[in-house]
């Protein structure tokens, strides 16, 4: 009898807690999204004004492109990075506690707040930073250069540096399940190393390289203020706006904007998750 | 032994204290521990176990003034600082979990349209006579001080404890208590410039293209714009402080524009990085904030606040800005008599002199002086050459001996406010088109 | 498994040193400019946040241990403990969550969908959100409530979605053979499910306590009246400008690289022990 209801009872925690924490308060959201701003005053009313003037702005298309890039610069950048550093420790480094070791590594900066790890940019990408030292010493450059810092490099630097970890752990988590087999068999059937790679790590990979995708594109396109500092507010994104918004207490307008970044963004996770069906993959045992 | 406690305003200030001091004595209270004002020991058993929120930013609510206050009074001062976006939101959907709301001028007007604080008796606060004319009433040096922006004088006064609306004219209730004020202008690199900087022009000459920044709030940024092209003699602006959609979109295109060439290097959005720009000579120009240039001094970096007074053609001026504290609607018995002993404390002295040396302002001088040195109080506050070498809250050295204080005398820097920190009728729109600056 | 006589390490191809290389360069990467604030943090009075570097000194560690501008040790001693029930509540749940999602049970679509949901809502609004629930069911907000709640819906997520993946390849047959042994299915979860799936419970934990935290947004408004580690040094860079922070960085390295360093060496003391032998 129990055993019918174990599903269940395994599924409430979750439930609880995202029905108090993230239904709960969206209600609040979608609720205040068609109330009207008078002043600063919310007045309780439905109306879909803030909804047609963010959807008709051309401003909320210069934004959406700008996270877009970015999360694409980002996605790309990580998703080199995280593939071979995860294809390293997982195939080339023999010893396990060593692989654990450089692993942990790699996890280390991250206990380290995201907000020191972004300020500690400045003293390596400013004019009489690090790098620009370094360059102009070897003679590389005549003047340092400026748009290593406030610009779209410095920001997707930072998002890359801040986000990678999330593209690695996944993509180190299916390739570990790979069974080592399946090379012999791969170098047995004449297939090359690349050839390799290419038919048999990277289908086998692909779930985690889909989650990674999904972590790093949601936290690129949710973030404000990385995008705030290291852009020297040079460059807005979909959320800084919201941010700006709520300062002058324009709740409704910044309700309206973050309910049509939510379906835009799970429209797209949804779609993803249709390529390479992770619950399917999951269920089908069932 | 009975204490009758006077709280009451009718016993003036000293004549209690040398009461209370005489009874202590005779009950053999020990007044050893007494602090630097002399707060008497009964008063403090009797808040034992209240505690005080006080939120705001952290240039305004800093931690040190709350442990020092929280050791006068006998009371818990709770300081937590949230940026100015965050401290309003908080103040407006939790106003429950706020006891003291620090703001600015301008978000006063916010809260009190929001029904969010309750009035402030001025019969309660002793020291109201020494609060400076500008903010009681409006009027500084014989002059009528600048209405442009929303000055503190403005929004200052409401019509009862209820604090329904804001009222024009001095009142007996404040919706707020100003605490720290300042008159903001430009800062710069004296060396890399090379020459001195008096008008708001200077920060958009092509001159200084990528190496300028401006600041990253809204409402502060596009006053600082306005002020630069006011100065350039683009337009003559109605209002800077409350501008016309048409006003609007000629800043914002001026603004634009100058991004597109390459002008600003940065919109800095916190102090630091102010300080940072300046002190890594990155920007040689931009809006600053005076304990910014504090700092960069502080690092042995000249940097020089531009003393920026209105010239006899109408241009220029300081931006001006005040923060204060207000009391949350919910405030009763006990605690609101606490948070009325809490806001005298920062009248009696101590926060003043340690905001001064930060290169602020506190409301009340007179109490202020008696807590600085005579050649400190010259310097900051009359503006007179140093006698003494001026040190920093924390110890070093920013001013040598005979040097002037940017700007000059409190009197000069105040008469000479241009505009105020503002949020506009037209805000919506004006922070639509910021974001499309900051988008271009 | 290919049987190599193990008496020579077999040469390594040139793709190891490339990806090692390329390794190596990643690394420098990540901590390249941690290096930079390891050095900085050790600046004299006059130090500020970029070089050059302005005199030598342990004055911003004491700056650090005082807490005059900030309460760096008191957000610490909040967010520590905020991270570590974050990560082990978000573990137990998405571990249950799996186990539940395995059935194809009447409304696990809908909690499908609700996670996708929390992960993509943006942070900051829902931050307020919460807030503002709160304020009006009369709740008090405070990090071990509403900012516990706010970052359980951030990490949640991330949980849920790996537990996908982990669940994905896993091979029921294992269980079945557990139970047709005899064992009861509490012995089966703790003694075969649990270990399969460990390394995917620990990137679990791992992105659990990393996202809570850093978490920023989401906690700006739920926080309650004491600050957490990222609220507290953003409020402070309104307001200061000092290596403090920097120092701050240096010191949480060295306590992550010391218990990281201890528990390796615990690990391998362990193993030479049991690889040891007896004595007779």
């Amino acid at each position: 009898m129990l055993a019918r209801y174990k599903p269940y009872l395994q599924l409430a925690p979750l439930t609880l807690a995202l029905l108090l924490f993230v239904a709960a308060p969206l209600c609040f959201v979608v609720t205040v999204s068609f109330f009207r701003t008078d002043g600063f005053d919310t007045i309780p009313a439905f109306t879909f004004d803030n909804y047609a003037a963010i959807l008709s702005s051309g401003l909320t298309v210069s934004l959406y492109l700008n996270m877009i890039r970015y999360a694409l610069m980002t996605w790309a950048a990580s998703l080199v990075l995280g593939f071979f550093v995860a294809y390293f420790l997982v195939f080339h480094v023999r010893n396990r506690t060593v692989a654990i070791g450089l692993f942990l590594l790699c996890t280390v900066p991250f206990w380290t707040s995201n907000v020191i790890r972004m300020i500690s940019w400045m003293p390596v990408l400013a004019e009489q930073g690090v790098i620009n030292g370094a360059l102009l010493k070897l003679g590389l450059i005549d003047a340092p250069l400026r748009i290593l810092l406030f610009s779209d490099f410095s920001v997707v630097l930072a998002y890359v540096h801040l986000f990678t970890i999330f593209m690695i752990v996944p993509i180190f988590n299916s390739m570990s399940r790979i069974d080592r087999n399946l090379f012999e068999a791969a170098r047995d059937a004449g297939a090359g190393r690349f050839k390799t790679l290419l038919l048999v790590v990277l289908p086998l990979t692909q779930s985690g390289i889909v989650m990674g995708s999904i972590f790093v594109v949601t936290l690129v396109m949710g973030d404000f203020y990385v995008v705030k500092v290291m852009s020297g507010g040079g460059s807005a994104s979909v959320v800084s706006a919201m941010y700006d918004n709520v300062s002058t207490l324009l709740f409704a307008p910044a309700a309206a904007s973050a309910v049509i970044l939510l379906l835009i963004l799970t429209v797209l996770i949804a779609l993803l998750t249709r390529f390479v069906d992770v619950r399917h993959e999951l269920v089908q045992r069932g | 032994m009975n204490h009758e406690i006077d709280t009451s305003a009718s016993l003036a200030n000293s004549e209690r204290r040398s009461l209370l001091k005489a009874a202590a004595a005779v009950a053999g209270t020990a007044l050893a521990g007494v602090p630097s004002i002399g707060f008497p020991q009964i008063m403090k058993r009797d808040f034992q176990g209240i505690t005080l929120r006080h939120i705001g930013v952290s240039y305004a609510v800093q931690r040190e003034i709350g442990e020092q206050a929280s050791k006068d009074l006998g009371f818990k001062i709770e300081m937590q600082n949230l940026d100015t976006s965050a401290s309003i939101t908080r103040f407006v959907t939790q106003p429950n979990s706020v006891d003291i709301a620090d703001m600015e001028g301008w978000q006063v007007k916010v809260a009190m349209a929001r029904g969010l604080l309750q009035g402030i008796d001025s019969k309660k606060i002793k020291e109201f006579d020494g609060i400076l004319p500008i903010f009681t009433s409006g009027v500084y040096e014989g002059r009528k001080i600048s209405r442009q922006g929303i000055s503190p004088y403005e929004v200052m006064y409401t019509d009862g404890p209820e604090a329904k609306k804001i009222v024009e004219g001095q009142q007996q209730w404040l919706t707020f208590l100003p605490q720290v004020f300042n008159a903001d202008s430009l800062g710069y690199r004296p060396d890399k410039v090379g020459r001195e900087v008096t008008e708001w022009k200077d920060l958009i000459d092509p001159k200084f293209s990528g190496r300028a920044a401006i600041l990253d709030i809204p409402n502060i940024g596009i006053m600082d714009a306005a002020q630069a092209l006011e100065s350039r003699g683009d337009l003559i602006y109605g209002n800077k402080g409350n501008m016309t959609r048409k006003e609007i979109d000629i800043t914002i295109n001026a603004l634009i524009e100058l991004k597109k060439k390459g002008h600003f290097r940065a919109s800095w959005s916190t102090f630091e990085q102010s300080v940072e720009l300046m002190a890594s000579g990155e920007v040689f120009i931009q809006s600053m904030w005076s304990p910014a240039v504090t700092a960069v001094l502080e690092k042995g970096i000249p940097c020089i606040y531009a003393p920026v007074a209105i010239k006899s053609n109408g241009k220029e001026g300081y931006r001006g800005w005040c923060n204060g504290m207000s009391l949350m609607k919910h405030l009763s018995g006990k605690k609101l008599e606490a948070a009325y002993e809490y806001l005298n404390w920062y009248y009696s002295g101590w926060q003043g002199a340690y905001v001064a040396r930060h290169g602020y302002y506190s409301p009340v001088p007179r109490t202020a002086k008696s807590q600085m040195t005579s050649a400190e109080f010259d310097y900051w506050y009359l503006g007179k050459p140093a006698a003494d070498i001026i040190k920093s809250d924390h110890g070093q050295p920013i001013a040598a001996v005979g040097s002037v204080r940017d700007g000059g005398s409190l009197a000069q820097r105040f008469s000479n406010i241009a505009c105020w920190n503002t949020v506009m009728d037209e805000n919506q729109y004006m922070v639509q088109r910021w974001n499309e600056f900051k988008a271009a | 498994m290919s049987a190599i006589a193990s008496t020579s390490v077999p040469s390594r191809p040139w793709t190891f040193y490339v990806l090692a290389l390329f390794f190596g360069a990643y690394v420098l990467f990540l901590y390249g400019p941690m290096l930079c604030m390891y050095v900085l943090s050790f600046q004299g009075e006059q130090g500020a946040l970029s070089f050059p570097m302005r005199g030598a000194s342990l004055h911003w560690f004491h700056q650090l241990w005082e807490g005059r501008t900030a309460d760096i040790a008191g957000a610490v001693a909040r967010s520590i403990p905020l991270a570590l029930i974050v990560m082990v509540i978000t573990v137990v749940f998405s571990v249950a969550a799996g186990l539940g999602f395995r059935r194809r049970v009447r409304g696990s679509n809908a909690i499908f969908h609700a996670v996708i949901v929390s992960l993509t809502a943006p942070g900051y609004i829902l931050g307020i959100g919460i807030g503002l629930m709160f304020s009006l069911f009369g709740w008090q907000t405070s990090w071990y409530t509403s900012a516990l709640g706010s970052h359980l819906s951030w990490t949640l997520p991330f949980g849920v979605l790996i537990t996908f993946a982990v669940f994905g390849r896993f091979d029921t047959a294992f269980e079945e053979a557990a139970r047709d042994l005899g064992a009861s299915s509490a012995q089966t979860l703790r003694l075969v499910v649990l270990p399969i799936l460990a390394p995917g419970i620990i990137a679990i934990a791992l992105f659990g306590f990393t996202l809570s935290y850093d978490e920023f947004a989401r906690t700006l408004q739920t926080t309650g009246p004491n600050n957490t580690v990222p609220i507290e040094i953003w409020s402070m860079t309104q307001n200061v400008t000092s290596p403090t922070i920097y120092a701050l960085g240096t010191v949480t390295t060295a306590i992550s690289f010391f218990f990281i360093g201890a528990a390796i060496l615990a690990v391998v003391l362990i193993q030479r022990r049991r690889r040891a032998p007896r004595a007779s």
